[in-house]
């Protein structure tokens, strides 16, 4: 609470940076033998005057996060942190204009060790439309330096604070309207690591989940603008990781090798949403939950509210795909929160037997590998995507999405789930209607191959164009069919058209 | 004094003043407008170059701060050593630009023992001049519908060119490196 | 007598020859910003306002017309570094700043002396606030979701594109380009004294601010105008930016 003390639009907030400079000149740095006089009445966690020569802090780019910091003194550390208004993509072919610390959501990673004094120049670039500011949930202070650093287009603040208290801490912006700046991705983490330092461990990760509100629907193509009511409403579009679908799965996966200790460090930016973290397949050794000091002990999921963080440290024993997830769990799979850790290594069968029985959990994200579908789309967007990258691709989509009543053979079940195999039904189909199965969905009574099916397929309408496409060519292409190909072009007319009346046939 | 003013802007208006040094293009004095002071002398906002002083915005019926403003100038004197007193200026320019008129600063004045020629209380009938003299000091106001002002409490410290040195939000007591940074205006000047 | 009126309206049509002003009634306003910093509604009297922002062709003839607001000339407490920087030189555009767009990167110094130089001032924050309200039909619309998510969608957009030209649709009073376009300086900019901590509520420090001490904004789910509030609190007079224009306004 003590950050919601008023503090007024005065002298360091208003004032530009270059009057506070000239206010600074005329005003002789303490001498420091006077500070040391002063440091006699030490609040808890000042370790007394910064030594050494000012460090210039590296930032950390998500998902990764500065090196451990080693050193047995408190330091002055400067750090510069530039606010970049941005358009990014959110999601395939989605993009959202992103407010941003350092140019990704969330923002760098700021690493000090308790008792530095921290002199923070936050930079609002030029070309930016918002005036921005900051609030480190680490600073002991009113505001946590929001109203120092209040900063217009084209100007740079400066404050100073010492960090008193070890733990990873949220920053965020706090200009009206918060929670729009917020929302659109201001916010990340800084740790305040203690005197002794962290434990060792082999990798060090940074995921921030935060929550999205965009006037089009989920996946819904194009740029999408900000949703006030949506937001006022606390209805998001999207929930993310590291502010953009898939931003952790595929290529982009954390990684690490068996044996190996891992150490998440964890933030929830909201702006509305609270987090049920969990790792599918892991157990965490410790929580030092809420980013605090203290440490529970084998634990499956951990709560991280908006505006906080916590660390988690585990070791990996089976090698495998292992799925972070806000275990509420219609946002893992509806709205976009997952990650993924990849450990690579010799199995272990003592400890798990290698059945894989999370592939039907995770849904069409979270295949195994997913190396061929980012071939496809990078020749895709490239204008250079062969038949056969599409089957690839598609074969790896299937499995995702579709295996799970079709089956991996294309047989389906009989009498339950019509087979796509050898299918006169498919045979017969227009390419147009053949798009609108997956696009749309299908219900009511067909026969294939002679029997009758009566059952209902959802909508996939999370799957993209040139998804779609990849996947049926790889079920023309496949089990004695009769062939062909489907361009994304064609996916995408069809998409544009209302649903056919009267599914079935 | 009001002698040398006059000199002062005979000089300034002749373009004779400082040697023909030129104003620096930081200077608040870039801007002038012409004030009238307690006594009802006329003067404009660029005659005080060559004088450190301390400026802030006030209004006589403020009961709230403004007297506060007043004492932390005084206070501010008090902490100077005594030699240097007599050479430091002290500003009072009021948002007011309807109750405060020459007669109600010159009242104001000698009830709150502000002795010439140290202190200056000044006015304008032009509104839009306060308002220009508040953005270049970095400070803001807006008037009440009652007729008060609502305005940030601050004092500035300009050097004799009209740079703003430095400045203090403490109202009430001293601001030690506020006075520090006095001193060091005071002696260079 | 007849003689003065005409050549009164005479003068007043080559004043308008330069700029189209529009009349805008007096009225009594519910601003975000309370009159009296709690509640009390803002009285705005009639005057008449620009219909479009100042183009950069009109702030080229105001400076060839008075040199000392030329970039280069002006001294940096008036403007800063950035001034006029899109400009080719300080007497002519170039290509970085065609003449229908509006001009930006001026300081509220340099904007405040162009409306004089016209015979007018910068708009209060009340008169462009009342005016922006309106839509194509409405002199207030600013609870309509319609009205709020047109505002918003062009702070949603990067800088990354060029400015349009001036010349949008007009609102119920016929000015045009309120929103969508540019920020737009005021002329008390500097009496927003909102605390530049948002977040603080009616707690304010009454020692910092005297009188009322900060304002508490109203209206907190009107984030349109809130930004507004925002952006031009965070300004200094001599600061330009890259969106920052301005419009000017006449009292009767």
């Amino acid at each position: 609470m003590s950050r919601l003390i008023p503090i007024m639009l005065l002298a360091a907030g208003l004032l530009p940076a270059n009057l506070l400079a000239a206010g600074a000149k005329g005003v002789p740095a303490p001498a420091t033998g006077k500070a040391g006089a002063v440091s006699t009445a030490l609040v808890p966690g000042d370790l007394g005057v910064p030594q050494g020569e000012p460090i210039h802090a590296v930032l950390g780019i998500p998902p990764n996060v500065p090196p451990p910091i080693n050193r047995n003194y408190p330091a002055k550390v400067i750090v510069e942190l530039e606010v970049v208004e941005k358009e990014m993509p959110i999601s395939e072919g989605v993009t959202y204009t992103y407010w941003t610390f350092g140019g990704t959501v969330p923002g760098s990673f700021i690493r000090v060790r308790q008792g530095d004094t921290v002199e923070f120049h936050l930079k609002n670039a030029p070309d930016n439309k918002m005036p921005h500011n900051i609030d480190l949930h680490g600073v002991t202070g009113p505001g946590g330096g929001a109203a120092s650093s209040f900063t217009a287009p084209g100007h740079e603040s400066q404050f100073t604070f010492k960090a008193l208290n070890a733990g990873l801490y949220v920053y965020h912006c706090a200009t009206a309207p918060v929670g729009m700046h917020v929302a659109n991705g201001m916010y990340g983490l800084i740790l305040i690591e203690p005197q002794e330092g962290l434990p060792k461990v082999d990798h060090e990760y940074y995921v921030m989940q935060g929550d999205f509100y965009t006037t089009g629907k989920y996946r819904e193509k194009g740029h999408q603008p900000f949703d006030m009511d949506a937001a006022i409403a606390e209805h998001p579009t999207y929930v993310l990781f590291n502010g953009r679908e898939g931003s952790l799965t595929g290529d982009h996966a954390l990684s690490a090798k068996v044996g190996e200790t891992v150490r998440l460090f964890v933030g929830n930016g909201g702006p509305n949403l609270v987090s049920s973290f969990h790792v599918i397949g892991e157990i965490f050794d410790k929580v030092y939950y809420e980013g605090g000091t203290h440490a529970q002990e084998n634990v499956q999921t951990t709560l991280i509210p908006a505006g906080g963080a916590m660390m988690a440290e585990f070791r990996v024993d089976v090698p495998g795909t292992y799925v972070l997830v806000d275990h509420s769990i219609f946002r893992a799979f509806n709205k976009g929160a997952l990650g993924m850790l990849k450990v690579d290594g010799p199995e272990n069968k003592a400890i798990y037997s290698g059945k894989e029985v999370d592939s039907v959990y995770l849904g069409d994200r979270a295949g195994d590998n997913l190396h061929a579908v980012a071939v496809a789309a990078k020749a895709n967007a490239s204008g250079t995507l062969s038949k056969d990258e599409q089957i690839k691709a598609g074969q790896q989509l299937f499995e995702g999405t579709c295996s799970v009543c079709h089956q991996s053979n294309g047989e389906g079940m009989s009498g339950v789930f019509p087979p796509l195999a050898k299918s006169d039904y498919l045979a017969k189909l227009s390419k147009d209607r053949l798009i609108s199965i997956p696009l749309h969905g299908l219900t009511g009574t067909v026969t294939v191959n002679g029997k009758d099916y009566n059952s209902v397929m959802p909508p996939m309408s999370q799957l993209t164009d040139d998804e779609v496409a990849n996947i049926l060519t790889y079920v023309l292409n496949s089990w004695s069919n009769a062939g062909g190909q489907v361009s994304k072009e064609e996916v995408g007319k069809v998409r544009a058209q209302p649903a056919a009346a009267g599914d079935g046939h | 004094m009001k002698r040398w003013l006059a000199l002062v802007l005979l000089l300034v208006m002749t373009g004779g003043a400082f040697g023909g040094s030129p104003l620096p293009g930081d200077s608040v004095y870039q801007f002038n407008t012409g004030l009238t002071d307690q006594n009802g002398h006329v003067w404009h906002w660029a005659d005080r170059r060559g004088h450190v002083q301390i400026v802030s915005m006030f209004y006589t019926s403020c009961t709230m701060v403004c007297p506060m403003i007043v004492d932390t100038m005084k206070l501010t004197t008090l902490a100077l050593d005594a030699k240097d007193r007599s050479r430091l200026d002290l500003l009072l320019v009021s948002f007011d630009t309807t109750r405060d008129t020459t007669a109600v600063l010159r009242n104001y004045a000698s009830l709150r023992k502000l002795p010439e020629p140290q202190w200056t209380l000044a006015r304008t009938d032009h509104a839009g001049d306060i308002r220009q003299i508040a953005a270049l000091l970095g400070l803001q106001y807006r008037q009440l519908p009652d007729g008060d002002f609502n305005h940030s409490s601050e004092l500035v410290l300009l050097d004799a060119d009209g740079r703003i040195v430095a400045r203090t939000t403490v109202i009430g007591r001293v601001d030690p490196e506020f006075v520090q940074a006095v001193d060091k205006t005071l002696a260079v000047h | 007598m007849r003689g003065l009126i005409f050549l009164a309206s005479m003068l007043w049509s080559l004043v308008a020859a330069a700029a189209d002003y529009v009349p805008l009634p007096g009225g009594v306003f519910n601003s975000v910003l309370p009159a009296d910093g709690q509640a009390a509604p803002a009285r705005i009297a009639s005057f008449a306002m620009r219909t479009e922002p100042v183009t950069n062709e009109q702030f080229l003839s105001f400076v060839l017309a008075h040199p000392a607001w030329r970039k280069g000339e002006v001294p940096p407490v008036l403007a800063d570094g950035g001034y006029l920087s899109h400009w080719e030189s300080a007497v002519s555009l170039g290509e970085r700043a065609l003449p229908e767009q509006p001009v930006t990167r001026v300081s509220w110094f340099a904007a405040r002396a162009f409306c004089e130089s016209e015979g007018a001032r910068l708009p209060s924050w009340y008169e462009w606030e009342y005016a922006a309200a309106a839509d194509a039909h409405r002199t207030d619309a600013r609870t309509d979701p319609a009205w709020r998510e047109r505002v918003l969608a062009w702070y949603g957009r990067t800088s990354a594109t060029s400015l349009g030209a001036v010349g949008g649709d007009a609102n119920v009073y016929g000015v045009r380009d309120l929103h969508g376009l540019v920020w737009e300086w005021v002329d008390d900019f500097n009496a927003l004294m909102v605390s530049a901590d948002s977040r603080d509520q009616n707690d304010a420090d009454k020692a910092k601010f005297c009188g009322a001490g900060a304002l508490a904004m109203q209206q907190k789910e009107n984030y349109a105008t809130l930004m507004r509030v925002a952006m031009l609190s965070a300004l200094k007079a001599s600061d330009t930016t890259r969106n920052l224009g301005f419009r000017c306004v006449r009292s009767p």
